[in-house]
């Protein structure tokens, strides 16, 4: 090589470096700028498989490039640049954007965003909001939001949503997986890998970190939408699977994993750590029609019962929620039984809900008086501070292989005061939703001791769905429209309230 | 003939005086007399009640809205004890006929069997069956007929704050499927709608 062409060759390597470096930097600059540390994609599942779509965050709320989802979804994107306005069309069917402008009109309908689409250097991006309202009424199809497993679910997919546990000890691990609707499984083993396979078309998973220990390392979704995969550690010597049915709607896989030598974690000492899940996830749901049995509650003065209204829109409230959440439903009563009021908060405390909604019909002494009404607890303070006096903070019991495990005792009694707060906040997001479908009474929220909600340690309201001593209010009551109505306004409520939840704090 | 006429004028003088007090009197009566729609009259009290002192006291019936208590004034019986005026008031609430535009907000037919006071300011109000068997159903229809009880005797016995209601002698769940009454109650001023 001459003086020259080793001098030319530095020069271009030179600045192919600088060029490099300088471009690495601007990169790293408006990734750091723009968005701040990336959050989590959102996978778009249909029937045509998934896709992964990246998001950014924009005001604290996610993100999506409309050209992605157009990709994703099939649809044709074009701008019209004399209006300012976006096109999205597919087969013959059409939505119009503006951007900054919350409505969108879709199919000749008028669609109000909470967040507007934006245009971001150069590019439009729209919110999972506008994908579940607008693309759907483009695309035909409905599009569902998973906001714990960040999916967005095309047309009438099986979703099942699975909520991970796991427990672990030193020569043993067990992990849970609830499964709602109720789904088959399968376990195999693959290397170092122990792979799920549900029967469905996607799993919408809430998976939490696993703790440092050597028999499990990670859980994480698998290469297929409908598989889960446990990648096991370097003491992982075997494992074991069990189905247990928990109810009609929910099916529970229990997977030992094993050292060698070692038994199973139901068998041996209770576990030293516990993986939860997290405390801001709505697992299960526990709808509770008042009264049954002996109790007829309220009578109409057309012979309507209080007790046979009450769990007829409890049914159709636990099968909305159910193929639509794909959460854990329990009723505490599916039959006309008699139960007292602990069997009912009992039923909610022992399955663990996370929401306890007990529905009654109402009845006044002047027959003009009509419309809904939720009511959370109310406390009598002295009373509550003479409770709170005797409660014991903790209190050591012995545990199987020795030792002690520190359980906190909470009274039948206090149980509602630690959830007073987000009772208030379920009551006023039902009120909310039940007064945009049916009228409502002249004190739509109220506070009352009402014996149901004393025991209940979740957030818990008794709804009030409507007067059956109006005549006219207890044929709507009796009518399957009517019911629809009020199931679909209490699961727009719980809806509301889970997404509150799973908000991330700010 | 001038003393005369001094005498006359003084008669006809004395005469229009009298009878613009008289106008003036009753007239200001009629303004002052309560009008019906705004306040109740009073309740109609149980015949007992007529008889011997009595104190100045306030029921509690449904308003006019059908979903809040308001007070009506009625007169009770005066008794010497605690204890004694305690349950005249519950007597008096339960047979009391509610003043238009007021309902009823206990059953009619149920009776007393005692009251007791304790040194806790707390009463306990023994009921009858009839109680819970007049009720029919319905939260609310069960929430104002407890608060009535829970109002009457905390009102118009100061010293009372919480009371507890009892059927038959024994302690309750609820009445009719809803509200606890394991616990003495307090007065639920968001239930009362204020009187005019």
């Amino acid at each position: 090589m001459t003086r020259s062409a080793r001098y030319h060759d530095r020069v271009v390597r030179r600045t192919a470096a600088a060029l490099c470096l300088a471009l690495t930097l601007a990169a790293v600059a408006r990734v750091s700028l723009a968005q701040g540390p990336s959050p989590a994609p959102i996978t778009v599942v249909s029937a045509q498989g998934r896709r992964s779509l990246t998001v950014a965050t924009v005001n604290g709320g996610d993100y999506l490039s409309l050209d992605d989802v157009a990709t994703a979804l099939g649809l044709t994107l074009r701008d019209d640049r004399v209006t300012g306005t976006t096109t999205l069309a597919a087969g013959g069917r059409s939505a119009v954007l503006t951007p900054d402008r919350n409505v969108v009109s879709a199919q000749g309908r008028l669609v109000s965003l909470a967040a507007p689409p934006l245009r971001q250097d150069g590019r439009l991006i729209v919110t999972p909001e506008f994908v579940t309202r607008v693309v759907s009424l483009v695309i035909d199809r409905r599009v569902e939001f998973r906001r714990a497993g960040r999916l967005l679910v095309v047309g009438d997919l099986r979703v099942p949503r699975v909520v991970v546990r796991g427990e672990f000890a030193q020569n043993a691990a067990q992990v849970t997986l609830d499964i709602s609707p109720a789904t088959d499984t399968t376990v195999t083993a693959a290397g170092s890998q122990l792979v799920v396979t549900l029967g469905a078309d996607a799993v919408d998973a809430a998976i939490p970190m696993v703790p440092v220990q050597g028999l499990l390392q990670q859980i994480r979704p698998g290469d297929t939408p409908n598989t889960l995969v446990l990648a096991t550690g370097p003491r992982f010597a075997s494992h074991r699977a069990t189905v247990q049915a928990i109810d009609a709607g929910t099916s529970r896989l229990v997977i030992d994993l094993l050292a060698a030598g070692a038994e199973s974690l139901s068998a041996a000492a209770p576990p030293a750590i516990t993986m939860d899940p997290g405390p801001g996830l709505l697992r299960t749901v526990v709808i509770d029609p008042g009264h049954g049995g002996d109790a007829n509650g309220t009578e109409g003065p057309g012979g309507t019962l209080e007790k046979t209204v009450t769990l007829q829109v409890s049914r159709r409230l636990k099968a909305l929620i159910e193929g639509r959440l794909g959460l854990r439903v329990i009723l505490t009563r599916d039959d006309d039984r008699t139960l007292d009021q602990d069997q009912r908060a009992a039923i909610a405390n022992n399955n663990r809900a996370d929401l306890f909604v007990s529905i009654h019909a109402n009845a006044a002494v002047r027959p003009t008086v009509k419309g809904a009404e939720v009511y959370y607890l109310n406390v009598d303070r002295a009373s509550l501070e003479s409770r709170l006096a005797v409660q014991q903070p903790g209190q050591a019991l012995p545990q199987l292989g020795g030792g002690t495990r520190s359980i906190d005792l909470i009274l039948w009694e206090t149980a509602q005061l630690r959830h007073l707060e987000q009772s208030a906040t379920l009551a006023s997001l039902i009120e909310g939703a039940l007064r945009a479908k049916v009228e409502m009474s002249p004190s739509p929220v109220q506070q009352a001791p009402f014996r149901v909600l004393v025991g209940a340690n979740m957030p818990a309201v008794l709804v009030e769905i409507g007067y059956l001593s109006h005549p006219d209010e207890e044929k709507a009551l009796a009518s399957a429209a009517h019911q629809d109505t009020i199931a679909l306004a209490l699961f727009d409520a719980i809806s509301a309230f889970r997404a509150r939840l799973e908000r991330p704090a700010p | 003939m001038t003393g005369r006429r001094v005498v006359i004028a003084a008669v006809v003088a004395a005469a229009v005086v009298t009878l613009g007090w008289l106008m003036f009197e009753a007239l200001g009566r009629r303004l002052a007399a309560p009008i019906p729609d705004q306040e109740p009259a009073p309740a109609a009290p149980a015949p007992a009640a007529a008889r011997g002192p009595h104190i100045a006291a306030t029921l509690y019936f449904i308003a006019e809205d059908g979903v809040t208590l308001q007070g009506a004034p009625a007169e009770v019986p005066l008794r010497e004890t605690p204890g004694a005026q305690a349950q005249a008031l519950v007597e008096a609430q339960l047979a009391a006929e509610p003043p238009a535009p007021l309902a009823r907000a206990v059953p009619a037919g149920a009776t007393v069997r005692g009251v007791y006071v304790t040194g806790r300011d707390d009463a306990y109000v023994d009921l009858d069956g009839a109680f819970v068997k007049g009720l029919g159903g319905g939260s609310h229809r069960e929430l104002l007929a407890a608060y009535a009880i829970v109002s009457v005797v905390t009102t118009n016995l100061t010293p009372i704050t919480r009371v507890q209601i009892l059927i038959d002698g024994r302690e309750v769940e609820t009445l009719t499927g809803h509200v606890d009454l394991r616990e003495p109650l307090r007065k639920n001023e968001t239930l009362i709608r204020p009187t005019p």
